[in-house]
């Protein structure tokens, strides 16, 4: 490196800026947002003369909004409750065992992520009909939770696969039998991949909009919501709804890094 | 191996991996309260027989008979066997007092019996100011002692270490050795050890099975493989030696007499009886060679050329060239000072009938 100090100076200047502008390209328009949230005027756009709250305390003041946020996460713990039992299960099931077909049960199993959004979204429409399954709570959880196993499998067989095999030989030496062995051993060492899938999935969930839209019945999830508000033109409303949004995520997001990252610390 | 009632009896233990043949009809037996050391080369069988004896793997054919019942088909939790695995496999995510507790609550023993034993078997190891520290905590010898704890804590009819020193390094190795030795010792408990390093085999055992290619070479204390190796292959895995290639002469009593290169040597015979003008291979260990500067008056003599001195710190290998005997080199050890006096012009060479083990090969 010191052989070309010049050279990589200037990579070194040339990186940084590259990394500047992402950052601006990425954070401008969600300041520009935020930002918007807070202007006491319902025109969109610059100069902010005034500041105010009203967005907010009208957003928190209304009922609907709110139920909305409360079925939004409802429909995203659940979709994740049932994708994690599931996908935990399969890759259990599939990691380190070899049995004829193994591949092609692993390839069906990624399929539901990667099947386009609105084709899925068709397809579990045309199916919820043929099975009388009504639209809306349900039949949303049942297509989160779909599309998000495949996330999960991957996750934790990835983790599982670092598991050593002397770790369950030790357990069952010891006196466990193959459940106690998997709740004990197996299960703990899991929790870290466990624990960051389940947050990709709420986010995935809470985000997801095409399946939610096709699948909801008379409620509408938040990104739905907030579709049908925009038909009537952006408003301050909608900016106040997704900033709380924004930082109801990104909290989630930013606690589940820290609390993995002290998991595999103590470990 | 005569004891009416052996702990574990392996009869013709079979283990086939694909083509492999990890095993080869293995029959052997353990008395109770026996240091056994399995020793071999790599990939010889002994972690196989190992994970057999634990459960972990299913022979292909044969049995494993542990305080009289046939435990062959019985999964690794209804055994009273316990593992130190290579890595050590501690739970990551449980202390040290976790880790040992583990195996008694599976065992069904009461919050405060599991406790005390706990504490007994830490205080034990000196592990007792290490109860709520997680593994990662530790030094290497330190979770090899956890290791150790953990399955003697279920007070196992036979403990199964498999290379349970490899991780540490050389120093240390030699103290955890005596230690692990004591600890048998005071526990009188069985220990089937394994390991590939003869030295360590050595120190510990009170009966070394010496595998290869899955079968046993030799079965015997350590002295007996040591001084009376019954295979080429026994008598240079283990320790150094000077093999001698000849040719049987005659018998007297239990002796052999071979010629070797036109010398006459006398040694003990082996198992079965050679017969005459066959070819036969004499073992002579490295230390057991005495240098004089006459002829003496022992049964084995040889004339020789000092050619080549390895000082050593407190003995000195010597490179000796026979007189008349082209390209037969014997290597000796002396002490220092002996080595040290010991010049260029020739020496005689002497050793006993009961430093020569003759060899089937
Ligand atoms: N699970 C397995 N699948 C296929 N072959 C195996 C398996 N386990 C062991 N073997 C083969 O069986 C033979 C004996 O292996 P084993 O692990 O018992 O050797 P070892 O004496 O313990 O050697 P080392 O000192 O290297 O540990 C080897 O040739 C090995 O490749
Ligand atoms: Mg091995």
């Amino acid at each position: 490196m010191n052989d070309r100090p010049e050279l990589f100076r200037g990579n070194r200047i040339f990186l940084a800026c590259i990394y500047w502008a992402f950052v601006l390209y990425v954070f401008v328009p969600l300041i520009l947002m935020v930002l918007m949230g807070f202007k006491d005027s319902r025109f969109i756009g610059f100069p902010i003369r005034s500041w105010t709250l009203e967005w907010y305390t009208g957003v928190f003041a209304d009922t609907e909004v709110l139920s909305t946020f409360g079925y939004s996460i409802a429909i995203a713990v659940l979709s994740t409750l049932i994708s994690i039992l599931v996908g935990t299960w399969i890759a259990v099931l599939l990691e380190g065992r070899k049995f004829a077909g193994r591949g092609l049960t692993f390839g069906l199993t990624l399929l539901p992520a990667l099947v386009p959004g609105i084709i899925s979204a068709i397809a579990f429409r045309i199916y919820a009909r043929w099975l009388g399954i009504e639209p809306g709570m349900g039949a949303i959880v049942w297509a989160h939770a779909v599309h998000n196993v495949p996330f999960v499998v991957l996750v934790v067989m990835a983790r599982l696969s670092t598991l050593p095999k002397s770790q369950i030989e030790a357990a069952r030496d010891l006196g466990a039998d193959p459940l106690i062995t998997f709740l004990r051993i197996t299960l703990p060492y899991l929790v870290p991949a466990i624990l960051g899938a389940s947050i990709f999935c709420l986010l995935l969930s809470f985000d997801d909009f095409v399946r939610s839209f096709f699948l909801g019945g008379y409620e509408p999830t938040l990104p739905v919501m907030i579709f049908a508000m925009l038909r009537s033109g952006m408003s301050p409303e909608i900016n106040a709804i997704a900033t709380v949004a924004l930082v109801l995520t990104a909290a989630i997001g930013l606690w589940a890094e820290r609390f993995t990252r002290r998991m595999n610390k103590e470990r | 191996m005569t004891d009416p009632e052996p702990l574990v009896r392996i009869e013709g233990l079979t283990k086939h991996f694909g083509e492999t043949v990890a095993l080869d009809d293995l029959t052997l037996d353990i008395a109770r309260g026996e240091f056994v050391t399995f020793l071999g080369p790599s990939g010889c069988g002994k972690s196989t027989t190992l994970r057999i004896l634990g459960g972990f793997e299913r022979p292909t054919r044969g049995r494993v008979i542990l305080d009289g019942a046939d435990v062959t088909n019985q999964p690794p939790e209804k055994r009273q066997v316990n593992m130190v695995f290579q890595d050590y496999a501690l739970f990551p995510h449980m202390t040290v007092a976790q880790n040992v507790s583990f195996g008694l609550e599976l065992k069904g023993m009461g919050k405060a019996e599991i406790k005390r034993r706990s504490d007994e078997i830490l205080s034990f190891l000196e592990l007792e100011s290490y109860g709520s520290r997680y593994p990662i905590q530790l030094s290497g010898g330190q979770r090899q002692r956890v290791a150790l704890a953990r399955a003697l804590a279920p007070d196992p009819a036979l403990l199964l270490l498999d290379e349970p020193l490899g991780a540490l390094d050389a120093k240390l190795r030699g103290q955890v050795q005596q230690e692990l030795k004591s600890i048998q010792r005071r526990t009188h408990k069985t220990f089937f050890f394994v390991t590939h390093d003869q030295e360590e085999a050595l120190t510990m055992s009170d009966r070394i099975v010496v595998l290869n290619h899955g079968r046993v070479e030799q079965d015997g204390t350590p002295e007996e493989l040591y001084f009376r190796p019954a295979s080429r292959f026994v008598a240079e895995f283990i320790g150094e030696t000077n093999l001698l290639s000849g040719r049987v002469r005659g018998k007297e009593d239990d002796k052999i007499v071979m010629d070797w290169h036109g010398q006459t040597l006398r040694g003990l015979a082996p198992q079965g009886s050679p017969d005459q003008g066959e070819p036969i291979t004499a073992s002579v260990r490295l230390e057991k060679l005495q240098f004089h500067s006459e002829r003496p008056e022992m049964p084995n003599a040889v004339r020789g050329r000092v050619v080549g001195k390895t000082f050593l710190g407190s003995r000195m290998a010597m490179e000796i060239a026979v007189d008349d005997v082209e390209d037969a080199m014997l290597r000796a050890y002396v002490d220092a000072e002996t080595g040290a006096r010991v010049g260029s012009d020739p020496v005689w060479i002497g050793w006993d009938v009961d430093s020569m083990a003759m060899l089937t090969d």
